[in-house]
């Protein structure tokens, strides 16, 4: 290690290191001393173009750029006096000569770095009189991203990315001086699983998504931490969240899990939250064999009495059990605890596999299936095929993946079923077979924790409330545990006790909770927690 | 493939001299422009296959030079140096004079894509102003009784 | 064929003889005779010192030590070592390496054979401007000799190095005479100069350590192996030794070449050697060093032609290409040349040198056109001064330094535009 100083306060920083990233190591980077810059990011090859870092380092003629500088020991550095302020000012009025003044209809406004440093260390009044650069706005570069070359500072953060991160490589600076332009090579546009992350790395409003243009203005917009589900990587994100809507997921940085990054099928699966096909009400299956929505309550008190029904008559072995991997530790725990109290012994998790790479995207296409295995949850295909052989009467079914033909290739055998209910956040082919449907919440509509496909242990928060009356798939069950009348089962359901009685009772979670997990998540004991491929 | 068998050659030749196959691009986009006159998309692509890049690498390459294009042009390039020194003796009077000659702007080809005229930055010539380039030939000295010649001579 | 320089001294002594261009002319001349010396007797590191000895500047314009920066390459180093030989001069006003490529192509490859040797590189790439066709030419002949006699390859001057020598034709863009963007170039990349950390003597072409020099600086090298260090400081001043090749253009009788001792003064080789302005008209200004050296006024051309006297004029000697200006010159035009120049040749990179050159260059051409206003003044010298200093490379100090040098002398110019709204200087050339 090695000692610094920084605006007159001491530092250790690990050697080989430049001053941006020493900072950033500490997290103090935004976060206290905030050194501006455009083209570097903690993602990223170093690139030492906007020269916006500039800091001024003790016994150094010239300033230098912080991003590229390397830490020496002693070194004292000024990142905040006059001359670091006025090269910025420098920089900032230079970049300002060609961009178009058109916040008030810019996308990126309210989250644009030019707007915040402008402000910050820009002039009232500009001083150029001559026409500024005429380029292609509303470019398509791909199917999810627009540009528009004028507001480009050209930082390079995109072309980089596309170079080093999926390695796809699309984007290229053609030309040179004040004709520089971003740009792809006809016929190859930009078109990787990644591809929207530029528009968050962009810096300003050259690059938006069109997913997100002008949905709404981002400072109407809530961030709420959370965890994507799409698959085990459990990437961290930000969910915008206005008027009880989530308008879109942006990566949060997690270096152990998803670093800045974010897939495009996992950046876009908020729409399954406000999604049309989400089930609204509590579904029964009538006199007539047809679902008919009824209340919740109506619901939980079928369900109990024939479940009860079925174990009395023949014994808790004809009841079987599908956990869903998109479910949270906490759902899974109380799951667990409700089929022990039932007597069921035969239950699995269904997991989806799908496609995967190096980067992020996980085979397992579930946020949660290495939890839900830690809590006991087998093979969801060994239920599959005693419901094909008959020897299922009742099966208590938290979401659809079940139907995955590599888990259960003929669908048509849950019709053998005396009993199905399903707990699920949207709609499927279940519910030709089901007796009740309960609906119930989406990740981002609750609390819990889900452990990632390396261990990780990451905490979600409610986003948004749903507009109808659902619960998590724990509430579910705490209420129809309490309707079998189960012992100590009072239909109550307290998200953090649950989260810290699994951590109790299960020796694979112990420590890890609701309480302890923090934003960045903790390993569960004896896993990595952090990136690798699936085994 | 629309390189010719006989510039491939020379590129491998180019690429030997190098510890990295990408070093000979330069060289490689010149022998293929002195083939096919610009750096066409198409050639691009197989230039990115030779060199193992891709093909926006190589048009990014062509786009940073002066002397390479990404468009056709005339069968001869004649730059007229307007840089100071050629400036101070000439050489911005002798490209006007050639611009109206031909009837072309900077930039611009003649009909029967014979020429295309440009203006171009400091060639080394600055002692013997003014001057112009044609293609890979200098002429200096010159006034415009001298280059209306040149031209003329021009195929 | 250039013609030899009307001045010749030691580097350009037979440049007028035409068979000095080939292999069997220049070894007639004692050719490769420094090199054989320095290979076969000499220790690396004595003929460092030697050149460390002698004082030689870098003639490509920075004027840094040529033995010091040799002295820089790693000594145990399991990776391949190479040289670049900087030919890709664009300077505006120099054309000196020009007539060395051209006329004494050998010269210079002895003076890399022994650059070779004392750093113990295995290559050298000889990075020519694209536009010198020609000149490269008649290097590609040379080396082509040189290898068949060989000089070059697996066992050069027959004394068991090793060294190779390949030519490389660059395609139009200035910055590839800065130094790493260079290297970028000769990678088959886009030009564009490299941050520093690392410095190219320990990651340069190719990732290997390099060391790069401007092909007048290798051509000094078989003079001082030959006749020694002491030999050499008899040329130029104290801290300045040498002779170099002065490029002198614009309004003057005899535009040309002159090699004379650095400190020769601006004013001599003006008036005397290059028969100063023509027409009985008077000096107005000259540019000392290349286009982005500042320039100086009639008033201080009494200065010898080395750094440490026209630093003191706020100028630098550069690469040696003097411009002078006479008084008909309109120095808002000059400007507006110079800063169109900088705008189009910038790299791209930096924020200060696109968007700052891009703007002077506007703002000059208004205030030509008579559009200016007092402010615009004001706004040019502050522009510069936050481009001066604070980019990967020197391309925007370059750009910045003529602006000011117009405005510190000639400022009159500009302020004249203004009041009248429009260029005073009727018999000025046109843009």
């Amino acid at each position: 290690m090695l000692k610094i100083s920084v605006d007159g306060v001491e530092m250790e920083v690990e050697e080989g290191r430049t001053i941006l990233q020493a900072l950033d190591d500490r997290g103090v980077l935004m976060n206290g001393v905030d050194v501006p810059h455009y083209c570097w990011h903690p993602g990223l090859s170093i690139d030492g173009s906007c020269r916006l870092c500039q800091v001024e380092i003790e016994g150094v003629p010239k300033l230098q750029i912080a991003c590229n500088t390397p830490v020496q020991d002693g070194m004292v550095i000024h990142t905040q006096n006059d001359r670091v302020e006025t090269a910025r000012q420098g920089v900032m009025e230079l970049l300002l000569v060609n961009h178009p003044l058109d916040c008030p209809i810019c996308d990126q406004a309210g989250e644009c770095k030019l707007q915040d440093y402008a402000f910050e260390y820009g002039q009232p009044h500009a001083r150029t009189q001559e026409p500024r650069r005429a380029l292609k706005k509303r470019y398509d570069l791909g199917p999810t991203v627009l540009l528009d070359q004028e507001r480009c500072i050209l930082c390079r953060r995109c072309v980089r990315f596309c170079r080093e991160v999926p390695g796809t490589g699309e984007l290229s600076v053609f030309n040179r001086a004040d004709e520089s332009v971003i740009d792809f090579f006809p016929g190859n546009e930009l078109d990787n699983d990644y591809s929207m992350n530029v528009a968050d790395i962009c810096p300003v409003g050259a690059l938006t998504t069109k997913d997100f243009r002008f949905k709404i203005r981002v400072w109407f917009l809530e961030d709420v931490p959370g965890v994507c589900t799409g698959c085990s990587n459990g990437c961290n994100i930000h969910m915008g969240v206005a008027n009880n809507k989530v308008y879109r997921y942006l990566p949060r940085r997690n270096d152990l899990v998803n670093q800045t990054w974010i897939c495009d099928e996992g950046r876009m699966s908020y729409k399954s939250v406000g999604a049309p096909d989400r089930l609204q009400q509590t579904l029964l299956r009538g006199d007539l064999g047809v679902l008919e929505a009824a209340p919740f309550a109506e619901g939980i008190s079928q369900a109990a009495g024939r479940l009860r029904k079925l174990v009395d008559a023949h014994g808790p072995g004809v009841v079987s059990a599908v956990a869903s991997a998109h479910a949270t530790n906490e759902d899974l725990f109380t799951f667990s605890r409700f089929l022990e109290s039932l007597g069921s012994e035969t239950s699995g998790v269904a997991v989806v596999n799908g496609k995967q790479d190096d980067l992020l995207i996980k085979k397992e296409k579930a946020a949660n299936a290495v939890g839900a295995r830690a809590l006991g949850f087998g093979d969801a295909r060994v239920v599959a095929e005693r419901v094909r052989g008959g020897g299922v009467q009742a099966l208590i079914v938290m979401g659809h993946d079940l139907l995955d033909e590599s888990i259960l290739a003929e669908p048509e055998s849950l019709a053998r079923l005396d009993t199905l209910i399903v707990l699920d956040t949207h709609r499927s082919n279940l519910e030709r077979y089901a007796t009740v449907v309960f609906p119930v919440r989406h990740a981002a509509e609750k609390a819990g924790t889900l452990t990632n496909h390396a261990g990780r242990v990451q905490r979600i928060e409610p986003g948004v409330e749903p507009a109808f009356e659902a619960y998590s798939d724990g509430e579910v069950l705490a209420q129809l545990g309490s309707a079998l009348g189960f012992e100590g089962w009072d239909g109550s359901y307290d998200v953090a006790q649950v989260s810290e009685e699994l951590s109790t009772r299960q020796p694979a979670f112990s420590g890890v909770h609701l309480g302890t997990v923090g934003s960045a998540g903790l390993p569960l004991p004896g896993t990595p927690g952090k990136a690798g491929r699936d085994s | 493939m629309v390189i010719s068998e006989e510039i491939r050659a020379k590129i491998d030749a180019e690429i030997a001299k190098y510890p990295v196959k990408r070093g000979a691009l330069l060289p490689a986009l010149h022998l293929v422009q002195s083939e096919h006159g610009y750096i066409s998309n198409e050639l691009a692509k197989e230039l990115g296959e030779l060199f193992e890049i891709r093909p926006i690498e190589v048009m990014e390459v062509v786009s940073f030079y002066n002397m390479f294009y990404d468009s056709p042009q005339g069968r001869h390039h004649v730059y007229v140096c307007t840089n100071l020194p050629c400036s101070l003796r000439g050489g911005r009077d002798l490209l006007r004079q050639l611009e109206s000659h031909l009837g072309l702007k900077p930039g611009q080809t003649s009909a029967d894509g014979r020429i295309t005229l440009n203006h171009e930055e400091c060639l080394g010539a600055c002692g013997y102003a003014p001057m112009m380039r044609v293609g890979a030939q200098y002429y200096e000295n010159l006034d415009l009784e001298q280059a209306k010649k040149i031209l003329s001579e021009l195929e | 064929m250039l013609k030899a320089p009307y001045v010749t001294n030691y580097l350009t002594e037979h440049f007028g003889e035409d068979d000095y261009g080939t292999l069997e002319g220049y070894k007639r001349r004692g050719g490769y005779e420094a090199a054989r010396k320095a290979l076969s007797q000499m220790s690396p590191e004595e003929v460092i010192d030697q050149v460390k000895d002698s004082g030689l500047q870098g003639r490509g314009g920075a004027g840094f030590s040529t033995g010091m920066k040799w002295s820089f390459m790693p000594k145990d180093s399991d990776k391949p070592k190479y040289l670049a030989c900087n030919a890709d001069e664009s300077e505006p006003g120099s054309f000196k390496d020009r007539i060395i490529l051209e006329r004494g192509p050998h010269l210079m490859l002895e003076g890399i054979l022994i650059a070779a040797w004392a750093t113990g590189a295995e290559k050298t790439f000889i990075y020519c401007r694209g536009e010198y066709a020609f000149p490269g030419a008649c290097v590609q002949r040379a080396i082509d000799e040189a290898y068949a006699a060989g000089v070059f390859g697996k066992n050069a001057l027959g004394t068991g190095f090793q060294h190779d020598v390949v030519l490389m034709l660059g395609a139009g863009a200035y910055i590839c005479g800065e130094e790493t963007g260079l290297l970028e170039s000769l990678e088959g990349k886009k030009g564009q100069p490299r941050k520093k950390p690392p410095f190219p003597a320990q990651y340069g072409a190719f990732g290997m350590p390099t060391t790069v020099n401007n092909v007048e600086s290798f051509s000094h090298v078989p003079f001082i192996i030959n006749n020694g260090a002491e030999w050499f400081k008899g040329f130029g001043t104290d801290k300045s030794p040498g002779t170099t090749i002065f490029g002198v253009s614009g309004h003057v009788v005899r535009p040309g070449l002159y090699e004379l001792p650095l400190g020769t003064r601006l004013d001599e080789i003006i008036f005397e050697h290059a028969g100063g302005v023509p027409g009985g008209k008077k000096l107005k200004g000259a540019i000392p060093g290349g286009m982005s050296m500042p320039i100086l006024p009639a008033g201080q051309l009494e200065v010898p032609m080395a750094n440490e006297f026209l630093r003191e004029h706020k100028t630098m000697l550069g690469t040696g290409g003097i411009m002078v200006m006479d008084e008909t010159t309109c120095m808002v035009r000059a400007g507006v040349v110079i800063s169109y120049f900088f705008r189009d040749e910038s790299c791209g990179q930096c924020t200060q040198c696109r968007e700052g050159t891009g703007w002077m260059h506007k703002v000059i051409e208004r205030i030509e056109r008579g559009a200016g206003t007092d402010r615009d003044i004001g706004i040019l010298e502050d522009v510069a001064a936050k481009m001066e200093g604070q980019t990967i490379c020197a391309f925007a100090d370059a750009a910045a330094w003529p602006i000011q040098g117009l405005l510190r002398h000639f400022r009159n110019d500009f302020e004249e535009h203004v009041s009248r709204k429009k260029c005073p200087f009727s018999e000025s050339f046109e843009l």
